[in-house]
């Protein structure tokens, strides 16, 4: 028990560190944010132009997701620091991780807003269309709250999945909060480090999913 | 209940003109060539087994089904075409579904308020107090706040009416109304439709509720295999039916 804590819990030797740790922690929920704010809406607009039907736009959204579903994170985040400059594209570390992410996170959601819209009834589209509410308008203020309902659940899993892999760019170095932790690790040669690396992810994803939880709610219609 | 002057198919301005419409999905021919007028403020009631095309013909008249041939003119104004606008003739045209398909995120009042804003392009105040005044009229208005799932079934579908009559359409379609109700909750319906039908409004109904066709139909309109057999007055042709197919019909809806 003693070594336990002598090895996790010696958080004396932290002490010259905490600016950095803050700072890799800022960084990991900049990222986060970000990665969610651009995955998720970008999703949500690639399954709406899916919508429209045009066949071969339909046939390229189905390569995009199919593909960054496919492909792991890591091998996406290299390509878009390492292989861009070489088509002219040059990004940082933070950007190129953020946009690897991001890209992965609208093809997850785009399928899962994409189930959402075809778990709709299509007697609702009837009902909007019947009193001669045009396809858009019966998208906005019938189908799609009710798609943004049902896709809570599994969008949040997701987005917290992918979110994680922010940490994933520490092999582009970027300073995020486990690259920085696991530095630190090395330099004092104590995993406590790792512990308050886990601590913050903690602190950082469980208001996260509670706020998902309260979102879930928020758009929960009474049932009887 | 039956107004004395509905005896035949009216036919000067009739307010729904169907001539000679078809219908097939894939190789399968659901309406044959269905000729229909439907006056001002008529109701007429199509029966007929599942399957003989009522309910494609109904969806036709707004279009919720691409006629494949044929013309359809409400108020003189002809629906097929490639011209049409969908929206503008659907505001004119009122419709209640089998499956109720109330916006089960919206209140009973939302419901109703939604295409009286976007459609018909009403205020927040003016809307909601029309839709209370319909919500009262299908006896409902204490329901305005409840949501859907906290509804009968009945409830759900006389919201549904509600939400059609609201736009104050020139002919109501209704497909199948209680179907889908419990058997103790298909009267309130009913009578929320033969109210409808005494404000004069104009009534197209698919059902299988023989007692409703009997009652309150000015004509009733026997459908098999995707034409019209026969149409008259209910006692024509559900009573002293002349054909046989009718006959077997009529005595097995009473079984």
């Amino acid at each position: 028990m003693d070594q336990i804590v002598r090895y996790f819990f010696d958080f004396s030797l932290m002490s010259a560190y905490w600016p950095d740790i803050l700072r890799g922690f800022l960084i990991t929920i900049e990222m986060s944010i970000l990665t969610v704010l651009i995955g998720v809406p970008l999703g949500l607009a690639i399954a709406i132009l899916r919508l429209y039907g045009f066949k071969p736009l339909n046939a390229l959204i189905i390569l995009y997701i199919d593909f960054f579903r496919s492909i792991p994170q890591l091998v996406l985040i290299m390509l878009a620091y390492f292989a861009l400059p070489s088509f002219g594209l040059m990004l940082g570390p933070f950007t190129a991780t953020v946009l690897a992410l991001a890209i992965v996170l609208s093809a997850f959601s785009e399928e899962i807003f994409w189930a959402g819209i075809n778990a709709v009834a299509k007697g609702q589209w009837e009902a909007g269309r019947s009193t001669g509410l045009g396809f858009n308008q019966t998208l906005v203020h019938i189908i799609l709250p009710q798609v943004v309902r049902i896709s809570i659940p599994p969008l949040t899993n997701r987005a917290i999945g992918i979110s994680k892999g922010t940490t994933l760019g520490s092999v582009v170095a970027v300073p995020e909060l486990l690259n920085v932790t696991s530095s630190i690790q090395s330099n004092v040669a104590n995993p406590t480090a790792l512990t308050v690396g886990a601590l913050l992810f903690l602190a950082l994803f469980l208001p996260f999913v509670r706020f998902t939880r309260w979102l879930e709610r928020a758009y929960a219609h009474p049932r009887s | 209940m039956r107004s004395a002057t509905a005896i035949t198919p009216a036919s000067a301005d009739p307010i729904v003109a169907i001539d000679g419409l078809r219908k097939s999905f894939g190789n399968v021919e659901v309406l044959r060539g269905v000729d229909l007028r439907v006056a001002k403020g008529e109701a007429v009631v199509i029966v007929g087994s599942s399957g003989s095309g009522k309910s494609t013909c109904l969806r036709c008249i707004n279009r919720l089904e691409e006629p494949t041939a044929g013309t359809i003119r409400v108020g003189g104004e002809e629906v097929t075409g490639a011209k049409v606008d969908l929206n503008l003739l659907r505001r004119r045209i009122g419709m209640v579904f089998q499956g109720i398909n109330l916006y089960p995120h919206k209140t009973a009042l939302g419901n109703v308020t939604l295409a009286l804003r976007k459609v018909a392009g009403l205020g927040k105040a003016e809307s909601e107090q029309k839709a209370r005044q319909h919500l009262e009229l299908v006896g409902l208005a204490h329901k305005a706040d409840s949501y859907p799932a906290q509804l009968s079934g009945g409830q759900q579908q006389r919201v549904g009416i509600a939400r059609a009559m609201a736009l104050e359409p020139q002919v109501m379609l209704f497909d199948e109304p209680t179907s889908a109700l419990d058997p103790e909750l298909v009267g309130e319906v009913l009578n929320v439709m033969v109210r409808t039908k005494e404000m004069g409004m104009t009534m197209i109904v698919v059902t299988h509720e023989m007692h409703f066709a009997r009652d309150v139909a000015d004509r009733v309109v026997f459908m098999d295999h995707g034409a019209v057999l026969a149409e008259g007055t209910p006692e024509d042709i559900l009573v002293s039916p002349q054909h046989q197919r009718i006959r077997d019909f009529v005595t097995r809806s009473r079984a």
